[in-house]
């Protein structure tokens, strides 16, 4: 398979704090990836060093054969090829559901508004939030608005996605609404990097467990070894902890 | 005190032409609201442009910014309406020197002096606003905009200003306000606008009470108007579903 995020021996600091140290590790295309571990670990700083919203200092990281970190590179047109979804949803609260998922089509992509609008309906009807196309995020719930911030990247054809948190401020009666259409991307065959906590979506749809602690990655490998028989003690008490309720 | 009370005076003939002291007022408040409309225009161009400026990564543009808003904001206005008024033509051009001081009409070489200094002052102040208006946005929502492929200057364009624009409509509008109470300063340099129309009233008519009660409820009508306007504009623009400031 071929990799469609190489992510090699990355190391960020945040003044003389580093955050990533030695990161190292890939996302073949049509894989699903989780990444999980403590609070404060670097697994958003890591994500989000993926689409460059986050520079590094050390090492490289190749998404679909363009360097991330080569001066060169056109960053926007790679995110824009990027989707990312973010735990507090980042809808623009101005623009009404269907202008959030019309908007960077024709700014971007140079898409007319006509066929970008159609596109967005098409994509709200499938996370079914057709009949919310003219409110604004504000008046629509948690759920609701994470759906239509999948629904905004997915709007860009992107080629793969990362997912950071995507349930973890949501009320709990509203994850599976999102974890649904998550897990229904994965299965369409979606690249994806998910940082979550949610090991029931781990288990049912991730290839790979990534799990980092304090800026490393501690462990990296197939579901099953993780769930089976995780090597590290941290990755041990975290599942402990983590499986509890 | 023997004090003749004449609320009848503004119909009174000034004994100048056939004026009467209620046209000195309506020319004065032709000159005052195009003062501050006319700098309200440059505070709010200059002043967005520099709150941007501020926000931005780079350190040279923020830097620039931060310098304008530390000079235009300490020195007070009036040393400031001085300095365009009486020193900075002189430094002009020759021709320019010429034009500003004898082609033109005097009043006109004053109001050109006091927009540019109320305009350039005001910006300042419009600065802080705007950049507060953005870095009050959560951090999110430049990362949400750059995530879809927006660039920089798109992320602006199309995410933070319209928000933050929505945000910074009540500081700027007591800004606005306070440009029109500002304008009076153009009546130390001769501009016959409210204030001074109201001073050569009182000397003409020794009504000084009336004179100076009328200017104020000029004042205070203008200001009222504006507020009553902004606060539909406010409405107009406000954002379904999203808490009032201070609200969540
Ligand atoms: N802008 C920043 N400046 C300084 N430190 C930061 C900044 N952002 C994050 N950190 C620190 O970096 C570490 C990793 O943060 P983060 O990647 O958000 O962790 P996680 O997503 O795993 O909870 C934390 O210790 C956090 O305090
Ligand atoms: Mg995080």
């Amino acid at each position: 398979m071929s990799s469609m995020i190489s992510i090699n021996n990355v190391n960020k600091w945040y003044g003389d704090f580093q955050v990533l140290t030695d990161c190292s590790t890939s996302v073949s295309k049509g894989e699903v990836v989780v990444v999980c571990g403590p609070s404060g670990s670097g697994k958003s700083t890591l994500i989000k060093c993926v689409n460059a919203l986050e520079p590094f200092q050390k090492g490289d990281i190749i998404v679909d054969g363009i360097s991330v970190g080569d001066p060169k590179t056109n960053l926007p047109k790679l995110r824009s090829r990027v989707g990312m979804v973010f735990q507090h949803f980042e809808l623009f609260p101005h623009l009404t559901i269907v202008e959030n998922l019309a908007i960077a089509q024709t700014k971007v992509l140079g898409r007319s508004k006509e066929e970008a609008e159609a596109k967005g309906i098409k994509l709200l009807e499938r996370v079914g939030l057709k009949a919310h196309a003219h409110k604004h995020p504000g008046q629509l719930s948690g759920g609701q608005q994470q759906r239509v911030a999948i629904a905004r990247a997915l709007a860009m054809d992107p080629i793969c996605m990362l997912f950071d948190e995507p349930t973890s401020a949501l009320d709990p009666e509203m994850i599976n609404e999102v974890l649904d259409v998550m897990t229904e991307l994965a299965k369409e065959g979606m690249t994806m990097m998910c940082v979550t906590h949610e090991m029931g979506f781990a288990r049912r749809v991730a290839d790979r467990v990534i799990f980092m602690d304090r800026g490393h990655i501690v462990e990296d490998c197939s579901k099953d070894d993780f769930f089976g028989t995780p090597r590290s003690e941290r990755a041990q008490q975290f599942l402990s902890k983590i499986l509890q309720h | 005190m023997n004090y003749n009370w004449d609320w009848n005076i503004f119909f009174k003939s000034t004994g100048i032409g056939n004026e009467i002291y209620l046209d000195w007022y309506i020319t004065g408040l032709g000159w005052t609201l195009a003062l501050a409309l006319a700098a309200w225009l440059v505070a709010l161009l200059l002043g967005g442009l520099l709150g941007v400026m501020r926000t931005l990564p780079n350190k040279w543009l923020s830097g620039i910014a931060t310098c304008y808003v530390e000079l235009f904001r300490n020195v007070p206005l009036l040393v400031q309406l001085f300095i365009w008024y009486f020193v900075v033509p002189d430094y002009l051009p020759e021709s320019v020197q010429i034009w500003f001081k004898q082609d033109l009409n005097p009043a006109v070489s004053a109001y050109i002096s006091v927009v540019v200094c109320l305009g350039l002052f005001t910006a300042a102040r419009v600065c802080e606003q705007v950049r507060t208006g953005i870095q009050a946005l959560p951090k999110g929502q430049s990362n949400a905009a750059q995530a879809v492929g927006f660039t920089v200057a798109q992320s602006y364009r199309y995410v933070l200003l319209p928000q933050a624009f929505r945000v910074v409509i009540p500081p700027l509008t007591s800004e606005f306000l306070n440009v029109f109470k500002n304008s009076s300063v153009a009546s130390l340099i001769g501009l016959m606008e409210i204030l001074a129309q109201a001073k050569q009233t009182a000397e003409f008519s020794a009504n000084i009470f009336e004179a100076f009660t009328l200017a104020t409820l000029i004042y205070f009508t203008l200001n009222m108007s504006i507020m009553k306007v902004m606060s539909i504009v406010e409405k107009r623009v406000r954002i379904p579903g999203l808490m009032v400031e201070g609200g969540k």
